[in-house]
C-alpha cells in the first residue's frame, strides 16, 4: 500500500529525469575534463556525440518499437548542414546547431508524414531505403566533398589554446547530451511516455485505448531526427571533418549496435552502449582494424546474455544483489531463509482481490461509483446508442459477416454468441473500428462512425477488451489501467516535456482498481501476474474511462469461479448505467448476466431475444448445444 | 533496342541472383521467423574462399570449391547449434525484433570481420567455371558465360525449393513451423531441425552463387552486405513469407537496376531505384504483403 502512494505521486521508477540527467552530465563532465585532450578524451567526446543520437533511438526504437532506419541520414544532415553553414556563411557551429535541428525537424515532418503511415516491418523496409538514397547522393555531390567527406574550420568552442578548445568542445558535447537525456526521460515519465510504451506493445490495442497512433509515430520520427541532427552538428564541431561514411547503412547499423548493446529500453543504457562500443573500438589498433569482427561478437554475446543489453544485465545484477542482501538481513534476524518468503504478501493481495472484489462491487464502495457514469452519458432519448445496419465483411471470397443489423439502447447487458468462426470477434472489431466493413454502417448515438479510427471512437465513448491479453509489460498494473484514462488526444510530445498529466490518470485508474477490489495489485509489474489477473487488469482498463459502450471479447475465459462471480456482479452494476456487449462462449454465464442475446452463425444474425427465449429456441439449441 | 536488350539480359542475370537470395531469406523466415541478413556474406565467403584456396594455396579448383562449401556448411551448422539455439531455444527465448533482426545482422558483421583477416580488402573473384568471351545471341545481344551458369543455378534451385515446399511432407512441416512455432512443435514437428537444415542449405546455396557469379562482378569482404540488403528488400515485397513473390521481386529489382543504370544515370541509378522501391512500400503496404509480417 505504501508503494501505491508513491506510485500515485508519480515516482514510479527510481531516477526521475533530473536524476538521470544529473548523473549523465556530472559523469560526462568529470571524464571529459579529467582526460582533456588525451586520446581517451577524444574517444569519449565521440562516444558522447553518438550517445546524443542513440538516446533518441531509445525513445523511438526501444520503447515505442518504431524501427526506422533513418538516424544516420539525419545525423549526416546535421553534420553537413553545420559544416556548410560554417564554411559558407561563417556561422559558428554552435549557432549552426539549432538551425540544422529546426531544418531537420521540418524535413522529418514532411518525410515522416509519408513514411510513418507504414508500421512494423513495412516501416523498417521503407526507411532502410533512406540511408541508401542518401549515400548515393552524398558520395556524388561535389560540394559535400563526394565520397571522401567535407572538412570545416569552426570548433564548437572557439578559444586560443588547443587545450581550451578541447575542454570547451567536450563540455558542450556533454551539455548537449544532458539536454537530450533530460528531454527523453521527461517524455518517458509523462503521460505521453506511457502512450509510447503502449504503442510499443501493439499498435491496434494502443489505438483502441484512445492513443492517436499516427500522430505519436510522426512525433517520434521528428524527435528522433532532431536528436540525430544535433548529434551530427556536434560531430562536425568536434571532429572538424564530416566523413561521407557518417551516412549510410553501415553507419545506421553501428548506431543500432550501440543502442542494442546498451539496452534498447533504457536511456542510461543508450548512453552507456555508445560509450562501450566507441571505447572498445578505440581501445587498440587491432580492434579498430577488425572492428566488424569485434562488434559482431560483442552484440551476439550481449544479446544472448540479456535481450535488454547491458542495462538489462545491470538490472538483473541489482535485483540479485538486493535479494541477496535481503536474505542476509533476514538470516541475521533469526528467520530461516525460506525460499519464497516474499510470496505470502503477493498471495494475500491476490486473495484479497477475490474477497474484497465481490464486496466492493456489491456495495459500490469504490470511488468509481456507478453514479459517476450519469454525468458522462446522459440518457440519449429515443436514439439508440449503437446501430449497426447491414454490416458485411468479406475476406477475398469468404463472407465473414453478411448484412448484420443490430441495435443497442443506452443501457443494459447484451450477449453475442455463436459457434467458432461465426464472426463474433469480427463484428466486435467492426464496431470498435479495428476492422473496416466491406458494406454497411455503424452509428453511435445517431452519428455515423463507420469511417472513424479506433482512437476516435474511444473518445466518443467506446472501450473494449481483446480476446488475447495485450498488456504493457514492464509497467505496473496501475499504469496499465491508467493508459485508458490519459485523455491526451490533444497533447503532443512537446507537452509531455513541459508537464506530465500522468498522476491524474493514475488517480482515475486507482479508482477503477478499487472498484474491482484489485488495489492490492496496483504496484505489481503486470507480467508477474497470473493470466486471470491479467484479464482482470484488461477489464479494469476497459471500464476505467467510464465508457458509454463497453465491448468485451470473452471476458470470462480463463477466470476462476470466484472471479467469474465477481465479474458477473460488476457487469450487473455496469449494465444499469452503460451499455455492455459481450462475446462469450459460456452460455450459462451469458444467460445469467445478459438481458438480450444475439446469435451469429456463418456471419448471419440467426437469433435475437431474451435469455428465456434463448434457452427455448430450437435454432440456438441445434447450433450451440448440438441437440 | 540493342542497348535495351543487353540491359535486360544483364538485369535478369543480376536479378536472378537477388531472386535466389530473396528466396533464401523468405524460406528461412518462414521456418524460423528470423531474417537472414548474413546470406550475402555466405556468397562472399564462397567467392573469396575459392579464390584464396586456388590462387594463393594452389589447390585444384574442384577441391577448393568442395572445401569452401564444406566450411560454409560447417560454420552455418555450428552457428545454429551455438548462437541460434541459445537465442531461440534455451536461456530466455527471444521474441520480436531482437531475434528477427539482430542475431544474423551481428553474424554478418562477424563473417565480414573474419573475411577481412583471411582474405584482405582487395577485390577478388573465384576462377571462371566456364571461361571464355561472352556469347553472342545474335542481333548484337550478348550474354556472359557466367551469366548463363547463374541463370541455370537460379532456375534449378528456385524450382527445387518450390517443388519441395509444395509437394513434400517436410515442406508442409516447414510452412507449419513458420506459422506457429509452438503449435508445430506440439504436433511433433522438430522446428529446430528444420531451422538448422534450411539455414545450412541456404548458406551453401549462397556460397555456390558467389562462386558462379563472382567472375562477373568481383567481391570484396564487404560485398555481402549489399547482396543481403537487396535480397532482404526483394523478400520484403513478398511479405517475407512468400518465396514465389520474392523471386519475382528479385528479378524485377535486377532489371530495374540495370535499366536505370543504363538509361537514367550510372551515378544516380541506384538512388532512383531505392526511391521507387520506398515509394512502392508506402503506396501499397497491404498489396506488398506487409501486414502482420512481424507480430510483437
Amino acid at each position: 500500500m505504501a508503494g501505491l502512494g508513491r506510485l500515485i505521486t508519480g515516482r514510479a521508477r527510481p531516477g526521475g529525469p533530473l536524476t538521470t540527467t544529473g548523473l549523465v552530465v556530472l559523469a560526462g563532465l568529470v571524464v571529459v575534463l579529467a582526460f582533456g585532450q588525451q586520446y581517451a578524451g577524444s574517444v569519449l567526446v565521440l562516444a558522447f556525440t553518438y550517445a546524443i543520437v542513440t538516446t533518441g533511438m531509445a525513445v523511438q526504437i526501444g520503447f515505442s518499437q518504431q524501427i526506422a532506419f533513418s538516424q544516420s541520414v539525419f545525423m549526416g544532415l546535421g553534420a553537413y548542414g553545420a559544416a556548410l553553414l560554417n564554411t559558407h556563411l561563417n556561422l559558428p557551429t554552435l549557432a549552426a546547431a539549432p538551425i540544422v535541428m529546426v531544418g531537420s525537424g521540418l524535413l522529418a515532418l514532411l518525410l515522416g508524414s509519408v513514411v510513418t503511415r507504414a508500421s512494423g516491418l513495412a516501416l523498417a523496409v521503407a526507411t532502410i531505403m533512406l540511408p541508401l538514397i542518401a549515400t548515393g547522393y552524398v558520395s556524388s555531390a561535389g560540394y559535400l566533398g563526394g565520397s571522401v567527406g567535407m572538412p570545416l574550420a569552426g570548433n564548437l568552442w572557439q578559444a586560443n589554446s588547443p587545450d581550451l578548445i578541447a575542454a570547451g568542445n567536450g563540455v558542450i558535447t556533454v551539455i548537449a547530451l544532458g539536454l537530450v537525456v533530460f528531454v527523453a526521460s521527461r517524455i518517458l515519465n509523462s503521460d505521453v511516455g506511457l502512450e509510447l510504451y503502449a504503442l510499443g506493445v501493439d499498435e491496434r490495442t494502443a489505438a483502441s485505448m484512445g492513443i492517436s497512433t499516427p500522430r505519436r509515430k510522426l512525433e517520434l520520427f521528428v524527435l528522433g531526427s532532431m536528436f540525430a541532427s544535433l548529434g551530427g552538428a556536434v560531430y562536425a564541431g568536434t571532429q572538424l571533418f564530416v566523413p561521407a561514411t557518417l551516412v549510410g547503412s553501415a553507419a545506421e547499423l553501428s548506431l543500432l549496435i550501440m543502442l542494442f548493446v546498451g539496452g534498447r529500453r533504457s536511456i542510461i543504457g543508450a548512453v552507456v552502449g555508445a560509450l562501450a562500443v566507441e571505447y572498445v573500438s578505440g581501445a587498440s589498433e587491432w580492434v579498430s582494424v577488425n572492428i566488424l569482427l569485434v562488434e559482431g561478437a560483442l552484440i551476439t554475446v550481449v544479446l544472448l546474455v540479456d535481450p535488454e543489453g547491458l542495462a538489462g544485465i545491470a538490472a538483473t545484477l541489482r535485483a540479485g544483489l538486493r535479494a541477496g542482501l535481503q536474505a542476509r538481513r533476514q538470516g541475521s534476524g533469526g528467520l530461516a531463509e525460506v525460499p519464497g518468503v516474499r510470496e505470502p504478501a503477493g498471495a494475500a493481495a491476490a486473495g484479497a482481490v477475490g474477497a474484497a472484489g465481490a464486496a466492493g462491487a456489491a456495495a459500490g464502495a469504490g470511488r468509481l461509483r456507478v453514479s459517476d457514469w450519469e454525468a458522462v452519458a446522459p440518457g440519449a432519448g429515443d436514439v439508440p446508442l449503437l446501430e449497426c445496419s447491414g454490416v458485411s465483411k468479406d475476406y477475398g471470397g469468404l463472407h465473414v459477416l453478411d448484412a448484420v443489423s443490430l441495435t443497442l439502447p443506452a443501457r443494459g447487458r447484451y450477449g453475442l454468441c455463436g459457434p467458432n468462426g461465426a464472426g463474433k470477434s469480427t463484428l466486435l472489431g467492426v464496431i470498435g473500428g479495428t476492422v473496416s466493413p466491406s458494406a454497411g454502417r455503424v452509428l453511435l448515438s445517431g452519428t455515423d462512425v463507420t469511417g472513424l479510427q479506433p482512437q476516435q471512437r474511444f473518445y466518443l465513448g467506446m472501450s473494449r477488451t481483446f480476446q488475447a491479453v495485450h498488456l504493457i509489460t514492464g509497467r505496473t498494473v496501475l499504469d496499465n489501467v491508467a493508459v485508458s484514462c490519459l485523455r491526451s488526444q490533444r497533447s503532443s510530445i512537446a507537452a509531455g516535456i513541459a508537464r506530465s498529466r500522468l498522476d491524474e490518470a493514475r488517480e482515475r485508474a486507482a479508482a477503477a482498481l478499487d472498484y474491482l477490489g484489485m488495489r492490492g495489485l496496483a504496484g505489481r509489474e503486470v507480467s508477474s501476474l497470473t493470466l486471470e489477473s491479467q484479464r482482470m487488469v484488461e477489464f479494469a482498463r476497459a471500464i476505467a474511462p467510464r465508457p458509454r459502450l463497453l465491448l468485451l471479447d470473452e471476458p470470462a475465459a480463463g477466470l476462476s469461479e470466484p472471479q467469474r462471480d465477481r465479474l458477473s456482479g460488476v457487469l450487473h452494476a455496469l449494465g444499469e448505467v452503460t451499455c455492455v456487449l459481450l462475446v462469450e462462449h459460456d452460455l450459462g454465464l451469458v444467460a445469467q448476466i445478459t438481458e438480450r442475446i444475439f446469435v451469429l452463425d456463418y456471419g448471419r444474425l440467426v437469433f435475437q431475444g431474451s435469455p428465456a427465449e434463448f434457452n427455448d429456441s430450437a435454432v440456438v439449441n441445434s447450433l450451440l448445444i448440438g441437440q | 533496342m540493342m542497348k535495351f536488350g543487353n540491359l535486360v539480359i544483364a538485369g535478369i542475370v543480376t536479378g536472378s541472383i537477388y531472386a535466389v537470395f530473396a528466396v533464401c531469406v523468405a524460406v528461412w523466415y518462414r521456418v524460423s521467423n528470423i531474417l537472414n541478413l548474413a546470406v550475402g556474406d555466405f556468397a562472399m565467403t564462397g567467392a573469396l574462399g575459392v579464390d584464396y584456396l586456388s590462387r594463393v594455396e594452389n589447390w585444384p579448383l574442384p577441391l577448393s570449391i568442395l572445401a569452401t562449401l564444406a566450411a560454409v556448411a560447417a560454420f552455418g551448422y555450428c552457428y545454429d547449434r551455438v548462437v541460434l539455439s541459445l537465442a531461440q531455444d534455451r536461456l530466455r527465448r527471444h521474441e520480436g525484433i531482437v531475434v528477427t533482426f539482430f542475431f544474423t545482422f551481428a553474424l554478418s558483421f562477424f563473417i565480414e570481420g573474419i573475411a577481412q583477416i583471411l582474405f584482405g580488402t582487395n577485390v577478388h573473384a573465384a576462377p571462371a567455371l566456364w571461361p571464355g568471351n561472352s556469347l553472342s545471341l545474335g542481333g548484337g545481344l550478348n550474354i556472359e558465360r557466367a551469366g548463363i551458369l547463374v541463370l541455370a543455378c537460379a532456375v534449378i534451385s528456385g524450382g527445387m525449393f518450390a517443388l519441395y515446399i509444395r509437394y513434400t511432407l517436410s515442406g508442409k512441416a516447414i510452412e507449419a513451423s513458420g506459422e506457429n512455432y509452438l503449435g508445430a512443435r506440439i504436433v511433433g514437428i522438430d522446428t529446430r531441425r528444420y531451422r538448422r537444415s534450411i539455414f545450412v542449405i541456404t548458406a551453401v546455396l549462397a556460397g555456390i552463387f558467389g562462386i558462379v557469379e563472382s567472375p562477373i562482378t568481383g567481391y570484396t569482404y564487404i560485398s555481402g552486405a549489399v547482396i543481403s540488403l537487396t535480397g532482404f528488400i526483394a523478400a520484403a515485397y513478398g511479405g517475407f513469407r512468400n518465396p514465389a513473390r520474392a523471386l519475382l521481386a528479385g528479378l524485377a529489382i535486377g532489371v530495374l537496376e540495370a535499366l536505370l543504370g543504363g538509361y537514367v544515370s550510372a551515378e544516380y541509378g541506384d538512388t532512383v531505384m531505392y526511391a521507387i522501391l520506398a515509394a512502392l512500400v508506402l503506396a501499397r503496404p497491404r498489396a506488398m504483403g506487409f501486414e502482420s509480417a512481424v507480430s510483437n
